[in-house]
């Protein structure tokens, strides 16, 4: 600890060494008096003797001293004495790194909570994603059956586990209102899988798969069991009602675990088992697609490995079961399941983020440059009192370091309140955004760019400045050349390189802008607007059989006689709700095609007055009426896509077609006669391309339960919420209304990525475009300052004002020019990385290729003509007389 | 100028002479220079102020140690005086300066013969 005490002792250390050189020179000038000498004579030559006083005690204390870090802290303490001096330039310099580096920060908070952490599971390099593809339809999804499921998980050797899961919505009745609670039916072993075990009670069991057993297990997820039971441990063995089913509660899963990984939180889990009760019951036929699959890669086996074990088992079975659509099998990684679509855009935006902080940099380095010019003799008188190059160069990276720190910090508080609006407006394709956060992670991050970042923009001018003749500048008195040719024209280049960056970025901000323009416009086919919608899930203990649908009718009727009601109807398969899409093979009568063959289409079915509530457009025929809902002969109505593609240009009314689906107790699907012909609508997504449908009426047969309300209101749909809820309690009181919405955010949330994409790539651009502004301006304007004098010279030689404007302007747009080149150049390039993310507009859309170098020259202009008004007002006189 | 004269002695030199000379006796900082200078007959142009930054590493490495007192002449000075390691360390850095001259001045001796 001797270092320690010598820290504290220094002081007086210093003090007694001051007192004994006083002392040394009083004894010394006392015996050169005692010789006879004057004293003041004695002390001049007692001083001679001694030497530089000053000097001596300055190294008497360098003993002493840490030299490195001591010079670092004074260094970090003139910096901050220079910032203080030059509020203006300080506030702008930090301003302008504190958006760069929050920007960065921000977006990497989100990539690296979405991207770059492991998955919450055990070993989650090992978890993969095997998917049943379509072979006639590649834009199926990749869902596989229960049947499927077991077959690969039986016959291949890649794996040591395999479960599937699929979500779904519970009516939850325990509380005091019916709830709709979130949840996920699950194969027994999925959490064996991912590796996690409960917090309390324990995890299914294998044979907790078959349905055997009258009371099905459920695990809740640990936020459920503090909301709902207060977190009492007694809740383990209870019973609780979901879908007026009851389960019994196994266990709670620990803090924040959630599965599937997604934006919706899952509450609670139960087995498959519940979809294999029944003689009709989902999980038993090997025709229905709706389970996804998760599977534990043997350690040591690779992804390949893996794929081509199930792509065999796969052929065995399209043998075995020639009546289905031939499958096949993909794989992927869990992460990239779940954050791999994301990926490309995410990294598109970290790009041109960090391009935002690139025009940041040169902005800051810009201002630096033109500073050190300014501070010239400054450094100059330093030097010539013993600093070395080094120390000045030193001195002025510590004080870009302390910039881009105070920026850096700044920043932070940017990037938290950012990272908040990032989250809210992110689509629901993100996933994981629960754990972004402005962790270590973060800030580690962000100190780091802001390091590079300090020395980036430092370096260059504090070289340059640190480059200059000693004589010449003091020799000059301390004007003339000190401008330095160099500081003009790196500045120049800065400048046209930031031009190129925000050319870049502002055709990329344009692309997708006009792409989400022309998204926003596209027609979906019905009107959107004045729509509630939410989802009845009838259940059939209340309501038995036929029942089902006359109560249906019932709410139908109430809703009708609400005030401020249009119109209301029912659908099973509201468009772009993506629950309760189904999908079927098709084929039309006396067409007969083998059912590898038939084409899928869309099913859907519908209320009599659901195409006047949607507002969607009858082309041919009629539509379907109450009579068609009382039973009779099975119809159909089918849209324009149908038609043109199953009928090629022949009247479609009339004919017969055969969905391959059915209800209730007949195994066979009927054949349903064409009444009508509709509209296409955007039932996929919004960008996306349209499918064959058909629509058959509601009858008491045709009708599973679960049905979506659609109700057309005169003024804001959301305020006849809860007009529309007592109704429903009142009918039946333990029914909830679940995934409320207005048609208008399912449209909006259909396009809520490429709203995103284009929102952030905007705003980035829009700073990069506004900083480029700000450093034209600056360039130029300092450019006309340093040659106040030559313009003076020019004018007093009788050169015209106009042509000194000309001349200012001339090298503004030369330089815009020179960038907007090169950015054309690149973009032409780079714009190749958006094909994916553009809907309908070309990556070479000429209105963006034109609007983007047309707003940056015109901005250029503006930048140059504020300065070069300002050169043709130097008084000549002012000008000259300042030598 | 002034360091030209300093560059006469080698790195080390004059805190050697100062241990040399507080191990005889302890001595305060101005009656040092006069020791040194008398001993070596003033052939040495040591300035005197650069025995104190030498004296403050000494006693950074505590090799010597400090003390206010009165001198003989009833002046308050500072007493230096030789601590254990400061004898030690002149032992070696002496042992090590003679092999040094006994070397230098061999290759002396035989350039002239």
């Amino acid at each position: 600890m001797n270092w320690l005490k010598q820290i504290f002792l220094r002081r007086s250390a210093y003090e007694d060494l001051s007192d004994e050189i006083r002392q040394h020179l009083d004894e010394k000038i006392e015996e050169l008096v005692a010789t006879g000498m004057p004293r003041k004579e004695a002390a001049a030559a007692a001083r001679l003797k001694f030497g530089n006083v000053t000097q001596v005690e300055r190294d008497g204390r360098d003993v002493w001293r840490w030299p490195s870090l001591e010079d670092f802290l004074m260094d970090i303490r003139f910096a901050m004495r220079m910032l203080r001096k030059n509020p203006g330039f300080t506030v702008v310099a930090v301003l302008t790194l504190a958006l760069g580096i929050g920007a960065n920060a921000a977006l990497f908070s989100v990539i690296d909570a979405v991207l770059l952490r492991p998955l919450p599971f055990h070993d989650p390099e090992r978890l993969v994603a095997v998917h049943s593809v379509d072979l006639k339809d590649a834009n199926m999804g990749g869902e596989s059956s229960y049947p499927a499921f077991l077959d690969w998980r039986s016959r291949t050797h890649s794996f040591e586990a395999m479960s599937v899961w699929s979500t779904m919505g519970f009516t939850y009745t325990g509380g005091d209102q019916p709830e709709s609670v979130p949840g996920a039916m699950v194969s027994a072993n999925l959490f064996s899988t991912l590796g996690v075990s409960p917090a309390i009670g324990r995890c299914f069991t294998q044979d907790e798969d078959n349905p055997a057993s009258d009371q099905l297990p459920v695990i809740l997820s640990y936020e459920f069991w503090q909301s709902h039971f207060g977190g009492d441990p007694d809740v383990l063995g209870r019973a609780l009602t979901l879908d007026n089913q009851k389960f019994n509660v196994l266990g709670v899963m620990p803090p924040r675990f959630q599965f599937p990984v997604q934006r919706e939180r899952v509450e609670m889990w139960i087995t498959i088992a519940r979809d294999l009760q029944g003689k009709s019951a989902m999980a038993g036929q090997r025709g229905v697609s709706y389970l996804q699959v998760i599977a534990r890669l043997k350690s040591g086996v690779d992804i390949a490995q893996a794929h081509s074990d199930v792509l065999l088992v796969q052929d065995q079975l399209n043998r075995q079961y020639p009546e289905d659509r031939p499958r096949g099998t993909t794989i992927n990684s869990e992460s990239d399941q779940i954050s791999g679509a994301m990926r490309p855009v995410l990294l598109i935006l970290l790009g041109a983020v960090g391009f935002v902080l690139l025009i940041a940099c040169a902005n800051v380095a810009s201002l630096l440059l033109a500073r050190s010019t300014v501070r010239q003799r400054e450094f100059t008188l330093r030097a010539a009192l013993g600093a070395s190059r080094w120390m000045i160069i030193r001195q002025l990276l510590t004080e870009s370091l302390l910039l881009s720190m105070t920026g850096g910090a700044l920043g932070l508080l940017l990037a938290h309140w950012a990272t908040g609006a990032l989250v809210a407006m992110a689509p629901q394709t993100l996933a994981r955004t629960s754990e972004i956060a402005l962790d270590f992670r973060v800030l580690g991050f962000a100190f780091l760019v802001a390091l590079v970042t300090g020395v980036l923009f430092g370096i260059a001018p504090a070289i340059q400045a640190s480059r200059f003749d000693l004589n010449s500048v003091l020799g000059a008195n301390g004007r003339g050349s000190s401008a330095g040719p160099g500081g003009v024209r790196l500045r120049s280049v800065l400048v046209a390189s930031q031009l190129t960056i925000a050319f870049v970025l502002l055709t990329g901000a344009g692309l997708l802008l006009h792409s989400f323009n022309r998204l926003q416009h596209v027609d979906p086919g019905f009107r959107a607007d004045h729509v509630l919608t939410f989802l009845l899930d009838v259940p059939s203990e209340r309501h038995p059989g036929p029942q089902r649908a006359i109560f249906v009718q019932q709410i139908l009727q109430a809703t009708r006689a609400l005030p401020g009601v249009k119109s209301a109807s029912a659908v099973f398969g509201l468009p772009l709700s993506e629950t309760q899409s189904v999908f079927t093979a098709a084929q039309v009568e006396g067409h007969p095609v083998p059912p590898s063959q038939r084409p899928r289409v869309a099913f859907r079915i519908i209320e009599s007055d659901y195409f006047h509530t949607m507002g969607i457009p009858l082309l041919q025929g009629r539509t379907f009426t109450a009579r068609d809902e009382q039973g009779g002969p099975p119809l159909a109505i089918v849209n324009e896509t149908l038609a043109r593609q199953m009928f090629k240009g022949e009247n479609p009314i009339g004919h017969r077609i055969k969905p391959g689906i059915s209800f209730g107790d007949s195994d066979e699907a009927p054949l349903r006669e064409i009444v009508g012909v509709t509209a296409d609508v955007k039932s996929g997504s919004i960008g996306g391309r349209i499918a064959p449908e058909i629509y058959a009426p509601q009858t008491p047969t045709d009708f599973i339960g679960e049905t979506t309300i659609v109700v057309r209101t005169m003024n804001d749909p959301e305020a006849l919420l809860p007009a529309m809820r007592s109704l429903v309690t009142s009918m039946d009181k333990d029914l909830p209304l679940r995934q409320v919405k207005t048609l208008d955010q399912y449209v909006s949330g259909s396009i809520s990525e490429p709203r995103f994409d284009a929102l952030l790539l905007g705003i980035f651009a829009a700073l990069a475009f506004v900083l480029t502004t700000i450093g034209l301006y600056g360039v130029i304007s300092y450019s006309v300052v340093q040659r106040t004098r030559e313009m003076g010279i020019r004018i007093a030689l009788g050169a015209q004002r106009g042509s000194i404007s000309r001349m200012v302007l001339r090298e503004g747009s030369l330089l815009a020019l020179s960038g907007v080149g090169a950015g054309l150049l690149f973009s032409l390039f780079a714009m190749r990385l958006l094909r994916g993310l553009l809907a309908g507009t070309g990556e070479t859309d000429p209105a963006t290729f034109i609007a983007v170098p047309l707003l940056l020259m015109a901005v250029a202009l503006v930048a140059s003509y504020v300065p070069a008004r300002r050169a043709t007002r130097v008084d000549p006189i002012v000008a000259l007389r300042c030598e | 100028m002034k360091k030209s004269e300093q560059r006469d002695l080698f790195p080390g030199a004059l805190e050697m002479m100062i241990l040399r000379t507080l191990k005889r006796q302890p001595l305060h900082g101005y009656a040092l220079v006069q020791h040194i200078k008398r001993t070596s007959d003033d052939l040495l142009q040591i300035e005197e102020g650069s025995l104190y930054p030498a004296l403050q590493r000494l006693l950074k490495e505590e090799l010597v140690k400090a003390e206010w007192g009165i001198s003989a002449t009833n002046r308050r000075v500072r007493i230096y005086k030789l601590t254990a390691a400061g004898a030690k360390h002149l032992e070696r850095q002496v042992s090590s300066f003679e092999k040094m001259l006994e070397g230098i001045t061999r290759v002396l001796a035989r350039g002239e013969s």
